[in-house]
C-alpha cells in the first residue's frame, strides 16, 4: 500500500500507509497525525494542511492549481517556493507510491 | 471510522434548559451540561445539543452518518434548499459554482477597495452620530451589509435592503414558534430577493463584473438553487462580519492590556480569531442522524435532530485552557467558528479581509480614545447566532 512519511519539528516521524486516491491531508486526519488541521475538508480553501514536500518527490506531484497557489500565499508558516504544497492536493496513487513531507510548526 | 460498540449509554435529558436562558447567556448552561455529558436531549429546542469539541468536529467531518439535509428544515422553508442543507456530491457542485469570487485573489484585486470605501462611508456616519453612538447600528451593520451588497452584485438594492432581507430570512430560519408574522416577513423578503435577482441576471450576463451573481448566472446553476444559495449567503454573509466586528471591539475595549498589544504590534488577526472562538457568531447549526449510531459512547437514534453547538465546543476545556476568557495569547488551537469539512465557511477570507485588514484597525486608528460608554453598557444576545447587539462607544 502507498505510504506517507511525516517528519515533525521535534524529530519524530509518522509512517502511515493508505490506499490509492487518499490525499496527504486525509491520511493525516484519518490517522491522527499531529500538525495537520485540514479545516475545509480538501477544497483548497483554508491553507491549514500545509506541508513541505522533500526533494526526490517533487517531480511526481501535479502542477499547482490557481486555487492552491493563492492558498499557499496564506499559510501560517512561511511558504517555501520549492517545497510548499497543500496536503489536500497531494494524492497517493500509481504515480506517487510514497511521499515524504515535513510538517510545519504552525497551521493557524 | 464508525465504532459500533454493543453498550452505548443513553443520552441524558436536560428538561431545565429554556430558550430565553440560552438566548441571554448560553455559556453557564453549557458549563453545567458539559460536566455530565458532551450530548444532551434538550426538549425546549427539540434537538440533541452536541456541546463537546470532539463530538462537534467528528460530526462535521462525517456526512454519511450526519446529514446536512435535514427533514422539516425551517431554513429550507425560509430560504429554499441551499447548499448549506445538502451533502456532497450535490453540495460540491453548487459550492464550486461560487468559484473564485470569495477567494483571496478576487478580494485583493476587486473587493479590498470596496471594503475601504465602505469603511470611509460608515466611519463618517459614526462620526456624524457622535460619541455615544451605537457601533453596531451606525457602523458594523451597514459596513457589513454594503460590502455584501457589492460582492453579491445587487446594484439594484441598498445596504438597508440587505439588512432587512438578512434579518427577516434568518428570523424565518429560527421560527420554532411558527409565528405567522415572522413567516410573512420572511416570505416578503424572499420575494423581493427573487425580483432583484431576476432584474440583475440579464444585466450581468451582458456586462459580467466578477460579482457572485455574475458568476452564478454564468455557471449554469438552475434558478431555484441559485435563489436559495443567494438567500443563504445574504443570511450568512451579513450578521457574521457585523457580529465579529462588534464582539472583537467590545472584547478589546474591555481588556486594555490586550488592546495595547494588538495596537502596538498590529495583532488584529489574533484579536479576531480569538473573538470568534470566544463568541462564535454562528453558534449552532443542525445535522440529522442518518442511522442508529454511536458518538462519544452515546447512542444516537436514526433521524435524531442534532444541534451542533460550536459556540460551546469553542469553550471546551479539554481543548482550550481557561476557555471562558478572551485571551489573544492563548496557545493556538483550531476553533470551529467557521465550521469544518465540506461546509467550511465560503466567506471566511472575505470576513478576515474586511474585518481584520480594514474595519478593526481603521476604527482604532481613526477614533482616538475609543472606549466603552460607562453609562450605557453593551448588550449581547443569542445562542444560534450570538453577538454584541448594541455597543455604545465614546471617543475623544
Amino acid at each position: 500500500m502507498p505510504k506517507v512519511i511525516f517528519h515533525h519539528d521535534n524529530g519524530e516521524t509518522d509512517v502511515v500507509e493508505s490506499p490509492d486516491g487518499t490525499s496527504v491531508m486525509k491520511v493525516a486526519l484519518q490517522n491522527a497525525v499531529a500538525g495537520i488541521v485540514g479545516e475545509c475538508g480538501g477544497q483548497a480553501m483554508c491553507a491549514t494542511c500545509h506541508v513541505y514536500v522533500r526533494d526526490g518527490y517533487l517531480d511526481r506531484l501535479p502542477e499547482i492549481s490557481e486555487d492552491e497557489e493563492e492558498m499557499l500565499e496564506c499559510t501560517a508558516a512561511s511558504r517555501d517556493e520549492t517545497h510548499s504544497r497543500l496536503g489536500c492536493q497531494v494524492v497517493l496513487g500509481p504515480d506517487l507510491e510514497e511521499v515524504e513531507v515535513d510538517v510545519p510548526g504552525s497551521q493557524i | 471510522m464508525t465504532v459500533d460498540t454493543t453498550h452505548p449509554r443513553s443520552i441524558p435529558s436536560a428538561d431545565w434548559v429554556t430558550i430565553p436562558d440560552l438566548y441571554a447567556d448560553p455559556y453557564p448552561i453549557y458549563r453545567h451540561l458539559r460536566a455530565e455529558s458532551p450530548i444532551h436531549w434538550v426538549p425546549a429546542v427539540d434537538r440533541y445539543l452536541v456541546i463537546g469539541y470532539e463530538a462537534c468536529h467528528t460530526i462535521e467531518l462525517d456526512q454519511e452518518r450526519f446529514t446536512a439535509d435535514e427533514t422539516n428544515s425551517l431554513m429550507k422553508r425560509s430560504m429554499g434548499h441551499s447548499m448549506l442543507r445538502k451533502d456532497d456530491p450535490e453540495h460540491d457542485v453548487e459550492r464550486k459554482a461560487y468559484g473564485g469570487v470569495l477567494r483571496p485573489k478576487a478580494i485583493k484585486q476587486q473587493w479590498t477597495r470596496v471594503f475601504e470605501q465602505s469603511f470611509s462611508t460608515y466611519l463618517g456616519r459614526l462620526r456624524e452620530a457622535g460619541p455615544g453612538a451605537d457601533l453596531v447600528t451606525e457602523f458594523a451593520a451597514p459596513f457589513a451589509a454594503e460590502n455584501l451588497r457589492v460582492i453579491m452584485g445587487f446594484e439594484n438594492a441598498t445596504q438597508e435592503d440587505l439588512q432587512r432581507w438578512s434579518q427577516t430570512l434568518i428570523d424565518g430560519t429560527g421560527n420554532y414558534a411558527d409565528d405567522p408574522d415572522v413567516w410573512a416577513a420572511a416570505e416578503r423578503s424572499s420575494h423581493e430577493v427573487d425580483v432583484a435577482i431576476d432584474e440583475m441576471l440579464p444585466i450581468l450576463r451582458d456586462r459580467p463584473n466578477g460579482s457572485l451573481l455574475s458568476a452564478l448566472g454564468a455557471s449554469g446553476m438552475p434558478l431555484e438553487p441559485l435563489r436559495a444559495n443567494f438567500k443563504m449567503t445574504i443570511g450568512g454573509g451579513l450578521n457574521e462580519p457585523r457580529d465579529a466586528i462588534a464582539t472583537t471591539a467590545w472584547a478589546l475595549l474591555s481588556h486594555p492590556t490586550q488592546l495595547a498589544s494588538v495596537v502596538a504590534d498590529g495583532r488584529w488577526s489574533d484579536a479576531f480569531e480569538e473573538s470568534i472562538r470566544w463568541v462564535a457568531p454562528i453558534s449552532m447549526y443542525p445535522r440529522e442522524a442518518t442511522r442508529d449510531t454511536e458518538l462519544c459512547g452515546l447512542h444516537i437514534p436514526q433521524g435524531a435532530r442534532l444541534g451542533i453547538a460550536i459556540g460551546a465546543a469553542n469553550r471546551d476545556p479539554d481543548v482550550f485552557v481557561d476557555a471562558e476568557s478572551y485571551d489573544i495569547d492563548r496557545p493556538r488551537k483550531p476553533h470551529l467558528a467557521f465550521g469544518g469539512g465540506n461546509h467550511f465557511c465560503a466567506g471566511a477570507w472575505v470576513a478576515r479581509a474586511s474585518v481584520v485588514n480594514v474595519a478593526l484597525p481603521g476604527l482604532f486608528r481613526e477614533l482616538p480614545g475609543l472606549r466603552l460608554d460607562p453609562d450605557r453598557s453593551a448588550r449581547c444576545g443569542g445562542w444560534v447566532f450570538r453577538g454584541v447587539t448594541s455597543l455604545p462607544v465614546l471617543w475623544d
